[in-house]
């Protein structure tokens, strides 16, 4: 099984703090790039990402903030035609280690599903206990 | 009612658009202007796909134009996003009537020169935002509704030394 790669495509410096968290809890991360929309147009974004994914000839995942971004709209423009590559937005901390602890496991199609379960799964409430 | 942001951003519908202004102005409606997405339908899908819960509505120049005043006496509020001058522009000589338009993201591109974080203006974008203040258009910069609005002539000096 081939490692699924992903790039991590979020507002100001998000990735590079997901990562930093990651990394606290992980150990070391490796493999992973990150790009900032600052600054950058939908075409320069675009461009970008491109860029980055090119390689990707087995897949592999975006790893975006919120919907209806520029991260996750230029996404889903630059990664147009590859088929397994999946645009996934909402990534929290819990994703984002799911990910590291599963991408030698699955292929790219299947682990964004389950990135998607564990996304809202770690979405929890716990109330306070009254006095 | 209709018309509540009309707005220069060269990202179109993004995270600003869909949460900051969205939040604040709860639109109905967004109309995209743009020649190239309204000639693509996957561009179309993909716009209308990244706003939740708003009907998104992406026409060439010459149908923004058209619709442009019936939209003016429609129900809700409506915002209208371009991705460039060229294209507010256009809109306006075209016969839209537009009070004030929003600066709100216009990157930097080899040409262009800084206004601020989000605004970079070549000679073209100077002189298109010119002739949009002789037709009487304010030319308001603010990226997002928390953000302080200001006039393009009180921060860009360019503009007004011509």
């Amino acid at each position: 099984m081939n490692r699924v790669p992903a790039l991590l495509v979020m507002h100001s410096d998000l990735g590079q703090a997901l990562l930093r968290a990651a990394a606290a809890v992980y150990g070391p991360v490796e493999g992973i790039e990150v790009l900032s929309n600052d600054g950058l147009s939908r075409e320069a974004l675009e461009r970008q990402i491109a860029g980055k994914v090119e390689g990707w000839t087995h897949g592999g995942l975006l790893l975006t903030d919120f919907w209806g971004g520029s991260c996750h709209v230029c996404g889903v423009s630059a990664t147009r035609g590859h088929g397994d590559i999946v645009v996934v937005t909402g990534l929290n901390l819990p994703t984002l280690l799911d990910y590291l602890h599963n991408r030698d496991q699955y292929g790219s199609l299947e682990l964004a599903d389950r990135l998607q379960k564990k996304g809202r799964e770690s979405i929890r409430l716990h109330h306070g206990q009254p006095v | 009612m209709s018309w509540a942001l009309h707005r220069v951003d060269d990202r179109l519908i993004h995270g600003q658009v869909v949460v900051a202004w969205g939040h604040h102005l709860r639109p109905r409606r967004i109309w995209v202007v743009d020649d190239a997405s309204a000639a693509s339908d996957w561009e179309r899908d993909l716009l209308a796909d990244a706003a939740p819960g708003v009907e998104v509505k992406v026409v060439a120049v010459a149908e923004g134009i058209r619709i442009h005043s019936e939209e003016a006496a429609a129900e809700g509020p409506a915002l209208l996003l371009v991705r460039d001058l060229r294209t507010a522009l256009a809109l306006v000589e075209g016969g839209a009537t537009v009070a004030v338009l929003n600066l709100g993201g216009l990157h930097y591109a080899p040409g262009r020169t800084k206004v601020n974080d989000y605004l970079y203006l070549d000679a073209e974008d100077r002189a298109r935002c010119r002739r949009l203040l002789e037709l009487g258009v304010k030319l308001e910069v603010q990226d997002v509704p928390a953000a302080r609005s200001r006039s393009l002539l009180e921060v860009d000096p360019e503009i007004a030394r011509a």
